[in-house]
């Protein structure tokens, strides 16, 4: 049973009642809307973040076997100084979208997808440029996944957030607006029929005078 | 009596914060795809002063499917409408270039009406997860129609 708001039975407080109510249930309308943009971008960001966890972790079993292969084939040392050699930074962009007045991360490697890689091709073989190829891809999966999931985090939490303020909504306020506003009416009524009968008996007693 | 006490005008307060939070963050203006592909990091900028960035990705896949007139036309991010009392979302569109790219994702023929395309909630997702950022929601209060 909705709780009744302690107001006077005013019609001036009726009318700020009636406001309360109609700007509540615009709230709840638009919240429901999002509510229900924000779960379905939620299960998208969530199988999106399974694939692509999934995705580094094949890309980066593969790559290490890429490169253990690679190490049995050149040995350790040279190995290393064609590392060092390779050393280069990469450039991340990361700015932001907007996902329903949520702001979530967004993050893009540039700059790499030049075929220079760094070391010396001509003592250098096949199986390390194997090697290589798969940890960029394991590099991109990791922003990627980076991305994803704190997206998700994001949106998680706006939506319990949301859930709450929805539930608030159509549970508490709204009822008890209503309640209240019904209540407001009766009383209303109330005074009226007592008018009424005021009326009546005043103009009873002036016909008998 | 506490008609007017501190609790009701903090709630009051808190619903309509939430009315602008919904629509917090839109851009200020939309580029066209062709200015994009030339810029080094393609973004606009919103309403609260931050950038809305897009991936080179999406844009190089909206260009693979348009050609350059058609990528003066197109302009991004692409507006989505949701809510004002319609179970179904609509793409705005100015002319038939974001049908056409609409169509393409969603690989199915689309036609506009009154500068809207209508899509269903299926394929919503459907076109969210290929134009992340090249789409952007906006949360109507009354239907516009």
């Amino acid at each position: 049973m909705p709780q009744l708001i302690k107001v006077r039975p005013t019609k001036t407080e009726l009318v700020k009642l009636k406001r309360r109510l109609s700007l509540a249930e615009r709230v709840q309308k638009i919240l429901k809307d999002r509510l229900t943009i924000l779960t379905m971008e939620f299960l998208q960001v969530t199988r999106e973040t399974v694939a692509a966890k999934q995705r580094l972790v094949d890309v980066l079993a593969e790559a290490h076997k890429a490169l253990s292969i690679a190490t049995g084939y050149h040995g350790y040392i040279a190995l290393e100084k064609e590392f060092i050699a390779s050393e280069a930074d990469l450039k991340l962009v990361a700015g932001s979208r907007n996902i329903a007045g949520v702001r979530i991360p967004s993050f893009e490697l540039t700059g790499r997808h030049n075929s220079v890689t760094g070391y010396n091709l001509v003592d250098t073989s096949a199986s390390l440029d194997h090697a290589s190829g798969l940890f960029r891809e394991g590099l991109d999966a990791i922003v990627e996944l980076a991305e994803l999931q704190r997206g998700l985090e994001l949106l998680g939490m706006e939506i319990s957030r949301t859930k709450r303020i929805t539930n608030a909504l159509e549970y508490i306020i709204v009822p008890a607006l209503q309640v209240t506003i019904s209540y407001l009416h009766m009383k209303f009524e109330e005074r009226d029929r007592e008018e009424k009968g005021r009326l009546k008996r005043v103009k009873m007693l002036v016909g008998r005078g | 009596m506490s008609g007017d006490s501190a609790y009701e005008k903090m709630l009051q307060e808190c619903l309509r914060s939430e009315l602008r939070l919904v629509n917090a963050a839109l851009p200020t203006s939309q580029k066209p795809l062709s200015d994009l592909l030339c810029e080094e990091y393609p973004h606009v900028v919103c309403t609260d002063g931050s950038f809305h960035l897009f991936k080179r990705r999406e844009l190089e896949y909206c260009a693979g499917i348009t050609n350059p007139d058609e990528q003066e036309a197109l302009l991004l991010p692409m507006i989505i409408e949701v809510g004002g009392g319609r179970t179904e979302a609509a793409v705005v569109c100015r002319g038939q270039v974001e049908a056409k790219v609409a169509s393409t994702v969603l690989n199915m023929p689309i036609t506009s009406e009154q500068g809207r395309i209508r899509i269903y909630k299926p394929q919503l997702a459907l076109l969210r997860k290929t134009l992340k950022t090249t789409t952007q929601y906006v949360f109507l209060r009354d239907s516009p129609h």
